[in-house]
This record gives structure tokens, sequence and C-alpha cells, in this order.
């Protein structure tokens, strides 16, 4: 019989609260981040927490482990989460692979990596399934276009002995192998020198191919240059848009040795994954060859569905009940191009360095009635914050102090209103307070849906919250958005309206003033950084001469009397008068020279809108893997004169000024409601 | 979107009598509850703001009836069990996909990933 000994009893017991320690931790991250409510009566569902697609369990292996307690009804692996479910047909077989599997260790098949899983029993299991996705339009794969025989003479015929420099560098680099005919490709400037043609043209090897291609109409001139790139397995290609100066339309791409994903993004974020198989050709063509950006993720496996391994072409839909990983081999691809000899005259003019130039001749002007502002609005205000979304999101992160300080000062179980709350930045700043944002972006309210804030879409100038009910409201960086003194006036006015008698609102505005008080602001400074983070407040300015000080302008007339609106209008500082010119484009972290203009966005990381998967591959500048046209957005702002945010909230008589300082490069307010 | 979020809502089509946006029916497709801790005096303090039966209709469209009184009771604020049940309906019940109409106008506004769609084209606003 054996006897433990009272040391062996506690080191077990010691074990046991461990693993229920990190059981309990895993139910709490799965329910702050993913939502997900664990329970704690036995169910047929449960969670498998560290088993996920995102941490390297592959379905065939959690199929295994999962099985051995009882029938599988249905097994979830959402991609890229590091959790999966099972539902067993009964609860006594959950319950057994519970007790089996809570706090085991397992090795990752494919990594040989030690993972401990934490299981969970759930109410059920349920997860929602993206919308199935259809190829961009103009791609094609076509199957089997060339036979393994073929497939193994071409691979054979690459002869990769370069100049030992180049060797050299790709080994500690570890970049993907790269060989050019025809025309030499260029990556410092992403275009062929059309001028110096490589000797031997393309290898003769090809020539059928071609033939063949040409025939089935897949290409319509015969491809003059050729780029063979080999992947190893955590290799990739950052995502492109092939230079449209550069070549015609169609561009073909024969993959070899191994099958890949490749990811298909539109500017409007929306990703496609691919599955390209062996000896299969791939044709990009049209929106997919001149607007969507392909690119090749650098991992050692894709996300691929499991019920046609190896077989399925075409887009990967996000069924989570058949997802797999599928393990990267070396793939070699042999894409065919035809040399473009005029400039590209697509109809694609955002993307295209061809048309670029051009582009400038659309320049907006300063709006002379409401029509006008609203249209400006819309195309340099709302249509960039949407397409930008993710990017600007990811810069707004570090809550600004004195907008906490307003905040915390509420008192608990205050409503309060987020008037353009962007991406939620200040929705969770005070669990005491129930915080509600809106934004004219509907990108930006999805991030804080999907933070779990209460946010909603609509106008500034028309909030759909009922008079009265709020105990404040904040609204920053929002009224520089707007493109007359009347619109301006009337979003301080809808913000008034929503405040309860007594309820108070804090509003901020980019001011004209950079240096204040000799003092420069965050934006000035950062002028020779090279990160371009553009935190939103921070807009250079020089020390500008100040007007005289705005007359105190409170009336008791009606809040948008037109004399008032002329005072503001006539007597604002000694800025450029803009009125009848083009807005001028201001020149990031310098200071302002009109208080109207358009300010450079310069897009990162693709236009994700959502909280998306895919990977951006960061490039060091003029490497072989540059290979992006980085898209410039301009948006419009009226910055503040110091006193003119003032002066505006003194004209309506049903606020109070309590608060009017300077922070940070910014006008600031606060108001009390009468 | 929450029912304490609903009960701020109120359409804003132009044109409409006062009050004739309020309150918003809501048709809800799919709806989630999803628990958050309770706190009585954040609670009591939000139940003076409330438009008492709009919440009650709303509660009872999402198939969610609250069991609250047609009227908060005087002594509501030390009624720990009936500042739960508000709790548990205000803050706990939230319509992921649906859509909220205009009581007047008919204007329906769709919800999505519990992101309501308030925006109005420029000839409504």
């Amino acid at each position: 019989m054996e006897v433990k000994t009272s040391k062996g009893h506690l080191k077990v017991h010691k074990m046991k609260k461990k693993v229920l320690r990190k059981q309990v931790r895993a139910q709490h991250t799965l329910m702050r981040h993913e939502g997900i409510e664990c329970i704690s009566h036995p169910t047929q569902s449960l969670v498998i927490a560290n088993a996920g697609l995102g941490n390297g369990m592959s379905r065939q292996q959690l199929l295994r482990i999962v099985e051995e307690y009882g029938l599988v009804e249905t097994l979830l692996m959402p991609p890229n989460k590091p959790y999966s479910f099972v539902k067993y047909g009964t609860t006594e077989e959950a319950k057994k692979a519970f007790d089996a599997l809570n706090g085991k260790e397992v090795t990752l098949e494919d990594f040989g990596q030690n993972i401990v899983l934490y299981i969970n029993f759930v109410e059920k299991v349920f997860w929602q399934n993206a919308v199935p996705t259809s190829l961009p339009p103009g791609l094609m794969v076509i199957e089997k276009i060339i036979s393994p025989e073929e497939e193994r003479r071409m691979l054979e015929s690459i002869d990769w002995i370069g100049d030992e420099d180049t060797q050299n560098a790709q080994k500690t680099l570890k970049h993907r192998r790269v060989k050019h005919f025809g025309y030499e490709f260029c990556y410092d400037n992403n275009n062929v020198n059309k001028d110096k043609p490589l000797p031997g043209g393309l290898p003769e090897i090809c020539d059928l191919f071609l033939e063949k291609c040409l025939k089935q109409g897949y290409i319509e001139h015969k491809p003059d240059q050729l780029t063979v790139n080999q992947y190893e397995p955590g290799q990739g290609i950052p995502p492109h848009i092939d230079t449209h100066s550069a070549f015609e339309d169609k561009i073909i791409s024969l993959s070899l040795g191994a099958e890949i994903v490749m990811d298909f993004k539109h500017p409007d974020g929306h990703t496609v994954a691919i599955m390209l198989p062996r000896c299969s050709l791939l044709v990009m063509a049209g929106e997919s060859r001149y607007l969507w950006t392909h690119g090749i993720t650098p991992r050692k496996y894709d996300i691929i569905q499991a019920s046609e391994l190896g077989q399925k072409v075409g887009t990967i839909t996000a069924d989570v009940g058949d997802l797999t990983l599928n393990r990267r081999e070396t793939r070699t691809s042999f894409t065919f191009r035809k040399v473009r000899r005029s400039p590209c005259n697509c109809i694609y003019p955002s993307v295209c360095d061809s048309q670029k130039g051009q582009q400038r001749q659309v320049q907006p002007s300063f709006p002379h009635n409401d029509m006008e502002a609203s249209k400006l609005e819309q195309e340099y205000v709302h249509k960039v914050y949407e397409e930008i979304a993710t990017h600007f999101s990811s810069t707004r992160h570090s809550p600004w102090p004195r907008i906490v300080e307003f905040l915390r000062s509420l008192p608990k179980g205050s409503i309060v209103a987020d008037v353009g709350c962007g991406n939620g930045k200040y929705l969770g700043i005070n669990k005491d307070l129930y915080m509600v944002g809106c934004d004219r972006s509907k990108n930006l309210a999805d991030i804080c849906g999907e933070k779990n804030f209460q946010a909603f879409v609509c106008d500034a100038l028309s909030v759909p919250i009922r008079s009265g009910s709020c105990d404040a409201c904040i609204s920053i960086a929002v009224i520089h958005h707007f493109s007359t003194v009347e619109r301006r006036l009337a979003t301080i006015c809808e913000l008034a309206r929503l405040l309860r008698p007594g309820g108070t609102a804090l509003i901020y505005v980019w001011a004209m003033e950079q240096e204040y008080k000799n003092q420069k602001s965050k934006y000035l400074k950062e002028k020779n950084d090279s990160k371009d983070k553009e935190e939103e407040i921070n807009i250079g300015g020089v020390q500008r001469p100040l007007s005289d000080q705005m007359p105190d302008s409170s009336s008791q007339d009606s809040a948008c009397s037109d004399r008032l609106l002329n005072d503001l209008n006539d007597e604002g500082c000694a800025a450029k008068l803009v009125a009848d010119s083009r807005l001028p484009v201001h020149t990031n972290r310098t200071s302002f020279h009109s208080q109207d203009l358009l300010v450079p966005w310069h897009l990162k990381g693709g236009t994700k809108k959502k909280g998306e998967s895919i990977d951006t591959v960061s490039s060091p500048a003029g490497s072989k893997e540059s290979q992006e046209l980085s898209p410039v957005f301009h948006r419009y702002y009226h910055v503040f004169c110091e006193g003119e945010l003032e002066a505006a909230c003194r004209s309506l008589d049903c606020v109070r000024v309590q608060k009017s300082y300077y922070d940070q490069g910014n006008w600031c307010v606060v108001l009390e409601k009468l | 979107m929450k029912l304490l979020t609903h009960n701020l809502l109120s359409s804003h089509v132009r044109g409409l009598r006062p009050g004739g946006g309020f309150p918003l029916q809501i048709q809800a497709s799919e709806v989630r509850v999803r628990p958050v801790p309770f706190n009585a005096a954040f609670v009591a303090r939000l139940v003076p703001r409330l438009r008492w039966a709009a919440l009650l209709e709303a509660a009872e469209s999402l198939g969610h009836p609250s069991e609250l009184p047609p009227e908060p009771a005087a002594d509501y604020e030390g009624d720990e069990s009936f500042l739960r049940r508000v709790h548990h309906i205000l803050l706990e019940v939230e319509v992921l996909e649906g859509v909220l109409q205009c009581p007047d106008s008919g204007r329906r506004f769709p919800i999505s990933r519990g992101i309501p769609n308030m925006l109005l084209s420029e000839e409504e606003a």
C-alpha cells in the first residue's frame, strides 16, 4: 500500500491549487477580452484555452485529443485565437474531458513546443462565422496548369548562384531569393529600367508555357519580364500593388514546389485569403491588379480549410468549424509581366503612380455656403477617417491628463456623452460613469463596439440623444473639422442641448498658436521624430503675433444671431484670409500659416479598418521589401485663435463659460448649462 | 446597444413633432446577455434619469420582461432586489443585431455588432 508522506500531499495540493488558479485566470481573460462566459456547472460544451489555431494547435491534433473522452459533436477553432470550443454528446463526456485535460501538458505536434491546457465549461458553443468572401474582381486561379514533370524541370532550370555578395546578403537577412529576367526590377523605385534590358531575355523553358497562356487568353501580350521568387517557410513579401507605370494589366504568377496562402486587401480594409496550390497559375487583372494589394505573410504555417487540405483553390472562408494549420514548404513563383511603354491610364488614380501628379488639380477651396461646407467635410474629413480608421486608432492610445481629470471629477452614476469619440479612448476611463460615444465614422464607432463600449454613428450637428439627458459631455478635437462659423457654432449648441441644467461640457480644439507662453507644443517638439505618430492635438505652429483679444461678446440675443457671427468673422486673429482661395496644405510638425487648411495623414500598415489578423511587415526603407505606395490623405481643419472658442461659447445664452485654458496646442473650454 | 443607451436615443429625423422621435422601437435579431458587476449606488443614481415606460416597453420587446413595477417605488434607493432588476435590464441585456424604428416617421436605423447607425442623409437631417 502506498503511503503518501505529508510532503507528497502538500506537493499535490499545491499543484492542484496552481492549476485552479490558472484555470480561473483563463476564465477571466476569456471573459474580459473575448466576451466568453465560463460557467461553473458542467455542460456539454467546453472552452479549451491554449489549444487554438492562434497558438499553433492543429485541428487534427486537437481532434485526436478530445475524441478520447467521448463523441465530439462540434469542434470550433476560431482563426488566430488561442482557444477552441468542443461540444460533446453528453455532459458526462464533457466532464470526463474536463477532469482529464484541465492542467494537462501537451506537446504541439508542428512546433515541438509544450503548452498547458485550461478547460472551462460554457453555456453553448457559438461563433459568428464571417460572411463568405468572393474573389477580388479580375482574379483567377487556374489549377494544374503544368504537370509535375514540367514543374520539376522549371525548378531545376534556375541557377541561384549569383555573385557572392548577394548570396551572403540574402543569407544573413533571411530574405526570400529573387532572380530577374528580361528587365531588372529596381526595388528602390519599384520600377524597371526600361532602357536597359537584361541580356538573354526570358528562359527558353518558359516559351511553351507562355504560348499556352496566350492561347487561353490569360494574357494579352507575350511577357518580357520574369521575376522568380523563392519563399522558405517563414518568408513572405509585404502587401503591395505592382507598380502601374511599370507593367501592363494582366500579371500571371506560377506557383511551384509548394502551396501557399496569399492575402489580398482592398483599400477599404476588407481582406481575402487565397490558396494557391502547386502547379497553379494566378492571374491578376483589372481591379485585383491595380487596386488590391497582395502579399504573403511571413510565417511557417497557413490557416486553411481542413476538409479540402491541399485541394481547395480560391478563397478561404472563415468557417471556424473547418479550419486547420498547413505547414509551409519552399515555394517558388514565376511571375511574368509585360513592361509598359506608355503611362498607365487605369480607373484607380488614387493608387496610380502615372496619374498621381494630376490629382492635385482638384483642389478644394474655402466653402461659401452650407452645402459646399458639407461637401468639403465629406471629402476631407468623413471619407478620410473611414479609410484611416485602424491606423488612426492605433495612434490614439494615451488619454490626456486634463480630460481624464474632468471625467474623474464627475459624480458616480453620471450619464456622459462623448461627441466625436473616435476609437473610444475616453469611454472606459471612469467606470463610475455611464458613457456613450458617437462618431461620424462608422469604422471608428465599430472599433468602440469591439471594445464593448456603448457607441453609435451620427453627425455632431444632429445628435440623436434626447435633450437634457446628459450630466456631462466631452467633444475632443472634433469641432475644428467643421468648415464654417455657423456649423461650428451649431455643434456647440448641440452639446448644450444634450446637457441637463447644471451639466458641464468639455471642448478641445486645435490652436493656431502652437507655441504659447514660449512653450512649444508636443507636436512642434516632435518635429525630428522619425516616427510619424501624429498624436492628434500635436500640430506645429510658429508663434504668431496675436491679434487683439476677442471682445467679450456675451449677448442677450439668441444663440446664433447674425451680428455675433459677423463679429467672429471680422475680429478673428490676424491669420491669412482664405476665403476665395484654395485651402493650403500644411506641412506636418510645422507652424500654421492659415486658420483653414488641409493636414496630411500618411497611412501606415495598409488601410485596415477592423482589428484584422493580417500581419503587416515592416521593412527597412529602400530595401528589396518595400514595394508599397504609401497613401496620403488630407484632412480639413479650422484651427482656432486664442479666444475664438471662448467667444463662440459666450455667444450662447444657455451656457456659461466655467473655464477656459490652453493645453498642449489646444484651446479648451468647460461650459455649464444654465 | 444596452437598454440604458436605448433610453437616451431619440430619432432626429427633420420635421418630427416634439417628442415624436422617442422611444425608438426595437426589432432585435440578436440579443446578448452579459454579466456586469452590480453597484447599487450607481444604479440608484440612474433611476431618476430614465424614461421608465420606455424602458419597460423596450425590455418587453426583447422578450426580457423586466418584472419591474410600472413606476419606481418611493423608497427604491434602499430596495436592493429592485435595483438588481433594474441593473440587469439596463446594463446586462444588449442588442447586437437589429433595427431601431422611429415611431413617428418609420425611419429605420440598423444596429450592427452592437452599434446603431443613426446617421441621416442630407435630405433627412
